[in-house]
């Protein structure tokens, strides 16, 4: 793989790395809460465009809606049955509420459908590539980046043009200001759950296209995730954007070169570990992060 | 002196737990007599390293408040060290735990003076990232296994030097006094100058430093006494268990479970990580043994777990030790 293959390839999968920080970040910002349990969303995500493409027959692309709908009654059944009660404690309490959360997803999957390791084999872009020039693209992967664009404008769109954005925008930036100007704070935080969860359900879905489907793939995407709010700063969408995009082309560039010095340590292995090294030094180094404003 | 008097001063608790405490230990020293099983036994020593793990954590993320969620980096260097040693070196166990000791602290101080810059969600996220880190460099690194891990040099006869007992009962008695050892610590922890420093900073960092003290250094000390703790217990896995491998000495599950036994039980309290232990070891130990034998019923286990820790953040955040204790206000 060449370097400018590399670079395309990772702009593909930062698209969708940013759809699915989007949606943690969104929480992070207006509630000041950690979902741990927000890889598990994005495995839910993929098992529902499985099973549902496998069951009825139909394209996986067609079970978007149905991954997103599922994503947001997750998001909103999450926030009611236990967010709202962990609101309640200290910070510590919130932490391990969401992880307990993770937990109980990522193994109810494994009690429901085992560890095997799943992906789907029908659809219309499945096996199939583009080639433009030198270049070879998946079909799949082409797809979920471009779709993953389209859903962050959307959002992108409903946080800053509608009524109901703005008062979300609001609660991020001050809650009890916010509060004081008739904006319900509850109401506020069960949208950002839906959103949250919706957001990353359409993910999920989309990545299941390329993707082996299993009940923890979710650690690996919420430790992404973490990487891209850090290093996109705390709060910001913007942000969160180009860090999605910026983590996409670290995770595709580095095993290239990995291979041209040849080291144990260089190789396609370590790339997570790339991306766990950036959140720490850039958390460490600029707490708020390359967009932030929040500290 | 006066130090060590105040590690076995436990007069400040009240008569019930006194008594709790004295019964317990009389139990713990009787117990290879009562005739239990090797499973249960098993069960026993696991309980008391986790109590160990439990009460290292509690140091930074009991009285200090810090979430910490990296604890396995420590168990994986402390049981590496002795492992590793001895089998290039044939380094007896009394020997490099102290080094693995110092490696602990060494590494803690290295990662603990940019992590403590940190506060809350965003520190308690890199500790996850820097044992992610390094549990990936042991699982790719050829020279220390990789993966595959290393298996410990069987000796023919018991060796008190290497710690190797035909019986667990020689590993039980040794996993107890280090427990004791722990114990009589943080009995003198939690009225040291530095146990009164970190519970200030827990309520209030602003009020604390403006009393003139240093919150980094206290949360970093406190962080270094949590990872000696750990790493011993880390050594004693290694000789306990023969082999050791990146996943079951330094996995994010290890950092969760003491995290989590200590708050259960109640963390920045003296007896919390241990209640914790003792009813979430056996609970994972006996549901895993039972639910493995019904196939259809993996996960099941963790599931209850997992419930188990939503039920006890969302309605009692101080653990068990707390509704024990809002019983016994209700009740004078």
């Amino acid at each position: 793989m060449t370097l400018i293959d590399a670079l395309l390839q990772g702009i593909l999968m930062g698209l969708l790395f940013a759809l699915v920080a989007l949606g943690l970040n969104i929480i992070w910002g207006v509630m000041d809460i950690v979902n741990f349990a927000h890889g598990e969303f994005l495995m839910i995500g993929m098992y529902t465009t499985y099973w549902t493409s496998l069951l009825l027959d139909i394209d996986p692309l067609l079970t978007l809606p149905v991954a997103a709908l599922v994503g947001v009654l997750l998001g909103i059944a999450s926030y009611y049955g236990l967010i709202r009660y962990l609101l309640r404690g200290p910070a510590i309490a919130q932490l391990f509420g969401t992880f307990g959360l993770m937990l109980f997803l990522r193994y109810l999957a494994q009690f429901l459908f085992g560890i095997d390791y799943r992906i789907i084999q029908k659809g219309i872009l499945i096996g199939k590539s583009l080639s433009i020039g030198p270049f070879i693209f998946d079909w799949t992967k082409l797809a979920a980046g471009l779709l993953s664009l389209f859903a962050f404008a959307f959002v992108y769109y409903f946080l800053n043009k509608t009524k109901t954005g703005k008062a979300l925008k609001a609660t991020s930036i001050n809650k009890e200001a916010a509060s004081y100007m008739g904006i319900k704070t509850d109401k506020m935080n069960a949208i950002a759950w839906a959103i949250g969860g919706g957001t990353v359900g359409i993910a999920g879905g989309l990545l299941a296209n390329f993707y082996y489907v299993y009940p923890t793939v979710g650690l690996l995407f919420v430790m992404i995730a973490f990487a891209c709010v850090a290093l996109g700063g705390f709060g910001s969408i913007k942000g969160v954007f180009f860090a999605g995009l910026l983590v996409g082309i670290l995770e595709m560039v580095f095993p290239v070169f990995g291979s041209l010095v040849n080291s144990d340590f260089l190789g396609p292995h370590f790339k997570f570990t790339i991306v766990y090294l950036t959140y720490f030094i850039i958390v460490v180094f600029r707490p708020q992060g390359l967009f932030g404003w929040k500290n | 002196m006066e130090k060590l008097k105040d590690a076995f001063d436990f007069r400040d608790f009240s008569r019930a737990e006194q008594i709790g405490l004295i019964i317990f230990s009389i139990f713990l020293f009787l117990f290879p007599w009562l005739g239990a099983g090797s499973f249960v036994k098993a069960v026993m020593i696991q309980f008391l390293l986790f109590s160990l793990f439990g009460m290292g954590w509690n140091t930074i993320g009991g009285y200090g408040g810090q979430v910490e969620l990296g604890k396995a980096q420590y168990v994986g260097i402390g049981a590496y060290t002795v492992a590793l040693t001895m089998v290039w070196w044939n380094i007896p166990f009394w020997v490099s735990m102290p080094i693995g000791i110092l490696l602990a602290v060494g590494y803690s101080f290295m990662i603990g003076y940019p992590l403590f810059r940190l506060k809350g969600h965003y520190f308690a996220i890199a500790t996850i990232c820097t044992s992610l880190v390094l549990q990936d460099i042991f699982a790719n690194w050829k020279l220390v296994g990789a993966a595959k891990g290393i298996e410990l040099p069987i000796h023919d006869h018991p060796d008190f030097l290497y710690m190797q007992f035909k019986s667990d009962t020689y590993y039980y008695y040794f996993i107890m006094v280090l427990f004791y050892v722990a114990l009589f610590y943080m009995n003198w922890f939690r009225r040291s100058k530095l146990g009164y420093q970190l519970r200030m900073i827990k309520d209030d960092e602003d009020a604390a430093e403006s009393l003139g003290i240093d919150i980094r250094w206290c949360k970093i000390k406190a962080y270094t006494i949590a990872s000696a703790f750990v790493a011993v217990g880390g050594g004693f896995m290694a000789v306990y268990n023969l082999y050791i491998d990146p996943a079951s000495v330094m996995d994010l599950d290890l950092s969760i479970k003491i995290a989590l036994m200590a708050m259960l039980g109640g963390a920045g309290s003296l007896w919390g990580p241990i209640i914790g232990a003792a009813f979430l070891v056996p609970l994972d130990r006996f549901l895993g043994s039972w639910l493995g034998g019904h196939k259809g019923l993996v996960g099941l286990d963790f599931m209850i777990y997992a419930m188990l820790i939503m039920v006890v953040s969302a309605y009692q955040p101080r653990g068990i030790w707390g509704i024990i204790e809002q019983f016994r206000r209700k009740g004078s």
